[in-house]
């Protein structure tokens, strides 16, 4: 113990910077990879419904089974606004790269404003979809996959937030923009699941 | 996770006023500082709100009672408090200030290094002392997890009931299992490569320190989550390690601990994992080539992709359970359509390769030991890689091995029959490339060396005993009985804890910088191998004579044996008392140790002992392969490159 | 080095001895009383025999290389630089590849003798329920019985249901296993070969009661069967 004390005691103020071994970026690769499980954990949902729907030897022929049906339409618009959002996002990143800061903080506050509304309009759909939770497998399915999909979109708007925050106290600039980037992968990536969602628990 | 450590203030725009922490006093500072203090008192707090939140959700939507314990436990308890907990110790400091949107705080380094025994208890940011954080920790699980499987064996040492009543049997079972996978084996091997990678590759920490601290404080969350559900009633979790459904669903409380203990556990060895391979990838020492790092770099690269992509599967399923137990789904329930055998293809999915992700690292230590210890290269390194890489590949495609009996669809037999069979294949070259290291070698047969080649011969009973697995009608036979138990000690007490102890022997000097006793060591080895021996070799007979696994009472014909196992088993446990005594003796008065005591030529050998609290000086410059013994001039690294040298390098790398 | 082989291959040749002693002398399974027990015990020594030389090698080159070429701690010389040997590695990578593709061979005709019911089995269908099997002969009225009867020589299919849990049925003595799990039908068939009385034990995990879920199995005469079943009938 003492030993390592002494070895604590080095003149050295900080590290030597470290090699830099890859042309990829560690945040970015950091996010990329931790996207890598969030899919899988969303692959973990897919296979449950899997299971449910489909290997099932007792899963309903009508899916949803009667009486319930999913309201594909309002979802439908829901999905059109989440994707929207994803091009305005883009939008912003784009923006900040070239140094327009009204149009980052523009297509930011948009972002934001449409993400709202999607998780808005998921908790008016429970409100009234007409079944629980308890109702069967096929509601177990429909619960776990787009609240799971519901929580990462909540996950987003926080760090979409904090982005706006910081745009507003000028912490970004064309230099310095990784803050802008990663939250923007995230985003993207919660749309792509969301139509991957939409189209296995609604259309099909 | 936007935290590299070379960021030093990096998004602060110009202007803004640096960050200083008012002084205070000593009193104040323990309360409301960042420390186990301030968490303890955030963890209570946040219970509070999480039950409020609970109540007023319920009331709103007008479910009654308002006040269900069990959803408040899994709230309040499980999910608040350990945030408010990691917020109290000051997990979230930095990105919490980041947030808000104030200016970066330039990095002063405060939270790196420890200088006394005390910064070992607070977060901190340097992955030596969170690698010593992770294994005394760990070690702490096991020796709780060991005691209470040396319980069940006194239990067991007589058909009928004796000391425990059935349901505690299989809970401390259950919760044995539990502690010495989650708890024990994937992160003492996290701590051990926490320690070494880094320091192996070059670099002067982690690509993310600040989550790397958290990914350490997660564990004892899940660690006390498991053993806090022996406090509830009903009793700890009790259907196994596997926790099949719908057994789990029908459980009292506690199996609510396990399925959210796992949560925690598996977001820790994802972090570290995304942490390892972000690192691996960007921060290599200059001409550390893929093919010129060591294999245990390798294991833990091949580890870490495992636990990215399958932990979320366990994560998955255990949502399910806990769903279906406290939200009425019916994921795997019948009644309600659901579909049983969901739970073990998703659960298996992730448990499988969890096997591996509980071996390769294993691997890797056993590689560096033979390695250096005999003298001599690696016998067909690049065939040592690739065959971990086989593994990564062929584990994905296993995992129904575990469902033979289960009733899952007939097609699906033969053809993961045949891929079990095949990761036979790598794991052979493997040891056959160990043996091959031995060879005319010049062996020093030490504590490190000792438990290496046991774990080799060990090992291996526990892979042929897997390939009697893998056969379906043998397994049709054999599983679900003892005969499963025998081989997941053979490969994983045989196979993971004995690289874990050859490791931690290896690192010793390293980590404390100073020597552990060599006789105590070579003690510990003997009857550890000896009492492992007695203990587990007897359970492949009573397993395949007819007594099935998870049991506290069996027939009268297996009473002899199973005596004699459980006596071994106190003697396996006593065994473990000389290597807590070794360590924790030469730990405060052990003699000091050299730089490089085994003169390895990997480059954690090159620095001192323990090692600088940045790693290097300078960052070397790696010239040639780690385990180049007995190459005439061969140098694995120059410690000092001068401008020219690394000029030089660097073209003939191009 | 001629004199070092003969050594190495005595070591091997020392242990497999021995390995083979224990795997003989000892009773390792227990008495077949099934036809598809019988090929499993096949296949079961096919596998012995493999493992056996694969373990004698490799700890015979441990033993061997370690009281050859041990040196003391302080020793500072190098082994010989040998980085590997190309020969060497496809072998080892072909010749198990191999061993385990003949055992997978092996299992996969084995399973589909095991797996392919004759002409008119005995129906029989097993209920597992928190604690205790019931068996219903479907063929006879559906008479049930808490205890297992099955005529000696005649293949009898059981199709395995689960009321609340997962349980596994298991005759050790007939080497066959399976689960029966809430939701669907499982199957496994039995062919009987040997009179007498064996244990029903649940091999899966089902809740308290679990260690103590067992049954008694008797393998009787057909006659015997045949008055048995009729005197149940009535
Ligand atoms: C040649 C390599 C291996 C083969 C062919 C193999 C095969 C199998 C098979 C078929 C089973 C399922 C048995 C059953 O439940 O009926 C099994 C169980 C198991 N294996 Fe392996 N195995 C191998 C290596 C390993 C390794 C390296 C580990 C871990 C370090 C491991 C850990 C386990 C565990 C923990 C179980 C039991 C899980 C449970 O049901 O609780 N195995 N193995
Ligand atoms: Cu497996
Ligand atoms: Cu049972």
């Amino acid at each position: 113990m003492s030993a390592h004390a002494e070895a604590a005691h080095h003149e050295h103020h900080g590290p030597p910077a470290a090699h830099q071994s890859s042309r990829v970026d560690a945040r970015v690769l950091g996010m990329f990879l931790f996207i890598a499980s969030e899919a899988m954990l969303f692959g973990s949902f897919f296979t449950a419904y899997f299971f449910v729907r489909v290997v099932n030897p007792g899963a309903p022929t009508e899916w949803p089974p009667e009486p319930y049906h999913f309201p594909v339409f309002v979802a439908g618009v829901n999905t059109a606004i989440l994707v929207t959002s994803s091009f305005t996002m883009h939008w912003a990143l784009q923006s900040i790269k070239r140094g327009q800061r009204t149009a980052f903080l523009a297509g930011m506050i948009l972002t934001f404003v449409m993400g709202f509304a999607f998780l808005l309009t998921q908790v008016v759909e429970y409100l009234n979809v007409g079944f629980n939770t308890g109702d069967g497998a096929f509601a177990s399915v429909f619960f776990g996959l787009t609240g799971l999909h519901g929580a990462h979109v909540a996950v987003g708007l926080t760090l979409l937030g904090i982005v706006i925050v910081r745009g507003f106290r000028g912490h970004y600039s064309p230099e310095h923009h990784h803050g802008v980037e990663l939250p923007g992968i995230y985003w993207h990536f919660v749309d792509v699941m969301w139509i991957v969602v939409y189209s296995a628990v609604y259309l099909i | 996770m936007t935290a590299t450590h070379d960021q030093h203030g990096g998004h602060a725009a110009e202007g803004y006023p640096e960050h200083f922490e008012p002084p205070r006093g000593r009193a104040w500072t323990m309360a409301f500082g960042p420390g186990l203090v301030r968490g303890a008192w955030m963890a209570l707090r946040v219970v509070g709100l999480g039950a409020l939140l609970v109540v007023a959700l319920r009331a709103w939507w007008g479910w009654s009672p308002y006040w269900d314990t069990h959803i408040v436990l899994v709230v309040g308890a499980m999910t608040a408090a350990p945030i408010g907990f990691l917020a109290g110790i000051g997990s979230f400091d930095y990105w919490l200030h980041y947030v808000s949107g104030r200016p970066t705080r330039p990095e002063d380094h405060s939270g790196h290094g420890a200088r006394t025994w005390r910064d070992y208890f607070k977060v901190n940011t340097d992955h030596k002392v969170i690698g010593i954080q992770y294994l005394v920790t760990t070690f702490f699980f096991f020796t709780i997890g060991g005691l209470m499987a040396m319980l069940f064996r006194a239990e067991l040492a007589q058909p009928g009931l004796q000391f425990v009543d059935s349901q505690t049997f299989n809970g401390l079972v259950s919760v044995h299992a539990t502690l010495m996978i989650f708890l024990f084996i994937i992160p003492a091997f996290a701590g051990l490569a926490n320690f070494a990678v880094p320091l192996m590759l070059g670099a002067p920490d982690m690509a993310f320190p600040r989550l790397n601290a958290l990914s350490f404080w997660l564990l004892p969350i899940a660690g006390l989550m498991f053993l806090a559900s022996f406090l509830v009633p009903g009793g700890a979790f009790a259907s196994g390690w596997t926790a099949y459904a719908p057994l789990s669903e029908g459980q009292p409380m506690g199996q609510t601990f396990f399925n959210m203990g796992v949560q925690w556990a598996g977001a820790s060895s994802i972090m570290t994992a995304l942490n390892f391979l972000v690192t691996i990838i960007t921060m290599r020492a200059p001409g550390m080539t893929f093919w010129r790092m060591p294999l245990l770099v390798w294991a833990n690269f091949t580890t870490s992709l495992l636990v990215v992509i399958a932990t979320p599967f366990i994560a998955g399923s255990q949502f399910f359970v806990m769903f279906d137990r406290i939200m009425h789904t019916d994921f795997f329930t019948p009644e309600g359509g659901g579909y049983v055998l969901g739970y073990q293809h998703i659960f298996w999915f992730y448990s499988h390769p969890a096997v591996y992700i509980m071996m390769l690292p294993g691997f890797g230590i056993v590689s560096e030991v033979i390695s250096t210890m005999a003298r001599k290269p690696i016998f067909g390194y690049r065939l040592m890689a690739l065959s971990l890489i086989g593994i990564l590949v062929l584990g994905f495609s296993v995992w129904a091995h575990h469902m033979f009996v289960a009733g899952m669809a007939d097609w699906l037999r033969v053809p993961m029959m045949i891929t079990t069979l095949l990761i036979a294949v790598p794991t052979g070259i493997k040891v056959f490339s160990w043996t091959a290291t031995l060879w005319r070698g010049r062996i020093r047969l030490n504590t490190p060396m000792l438990f290496a080649l046991g774990f080799v011969t060990m090992f291996v009973i526990g892979g042929l005993s897997g390939i009697y697995l893998g056969s379906v009608p043998i397994d049709i036979h054999a599983s679900d009985t003892y005969f499963i138990v025998a081989h997941i000690h053979y490969v994983l007490f045989g196979g993971s804890v004995f690289t874990i102890f050859a490791g931690v022997y290896y690192w010793f000097p390293k980590m404390t910088g100073r020597m552990y006793d060599e006789r105590l060591g070579k003690l510990h080895f003997w009857l550890t191998f000896v009492s492992f021996n007695a203990t587990f070799f007897p359970m492949h007979y009573v397993g395949l004579r007819g007594m099935p696994r998870r049991v506290f009472d069996y027939a009268e014909a297996f009473g002899q044996l199973n005596f004699f196992i459980s006596i071994a088993s106190f003697v396996l446990g006593a065994s473990f008392v000389i290597f807590v005594y070794n360590i924790v003796t030469s730990w405060t008065r052990g003699p000091v140790a050299e730089s490089n005591p085994w003169r390895a030529h990997t480059l954690e050998w090159q620095v001192s002992s323990p090692p600088p609290i940045f790693n290097f000086d300078e960052i070397p410059q790696v010239v040639g392969g780690p385990y180049e013994y007995g190459v005439p001039g061969a140098r694995h690294a120059v410690m000092s490159p001068a401008k020219e040298h690394v000029a030089e390098q660097e073209e003939v790398h191009a | 080095m001629r004199k070092g082989i003969v050594q190495l291959v005595a070591i091997g040749v020392g242990i497999g001895v021995v390995l083979t002693l224990v795997a003989v002398l000892f009773k390792w399974l227990p008495t077949s009383a099934s036809e598809e027990f019988d090929r499993i015990q096949d296949l079961y020594w096919f596998a012995t025999i493999i493992s056996i030389g694969i373990f004698s090698l490799v700890t015979a080159v441990v033993v061997y290389s370690v009281w050859k070429w041990r040196v003391p701690d302080d020793d500072d010389a190098d082994g010989p630089p040998i980085h590997g040997h190309t020969g060497l590695e496809i072998l080892w990578t072909a010749v198990p590849a191999v061993l385990v593709i003949a055992i997978g061979v092996f299992s996969a005709v084995v399973l589909a003798q095991n797996g392919r019911a004759g002409d008119r089995p005995l129906e029989v269908e097993a209920l597992g329920q928190q604690f205790a099997w019931k068996f219903t002969y479907s063929d006879f009225d559906d008479v049930a019985s808490g205890e297992l009867v099955l005529p000696l020589g005649r293949e009898v299919r059981f199709t395995m249901r689960a009321v609340d849990v997962i349980h596994s049925f298991w005759v050790p003595n007939f080497g066959q296993k399976m689960d029966a799990v809430p939701g669907i039908t499982t199957e496994i068939l039995v062919t009987p070969t040997r009179l007498g009385e064996f244990a029903v034990v649940c091999a899966e995990l089902c809740g308290l009661g679990h260690a103590t879920m067992r049954a008694k199995a008797r393998v009787v005469r057909p006659a015997e069967f045949e008055a048995w079943i009729e005197e149940r009938q009535a």
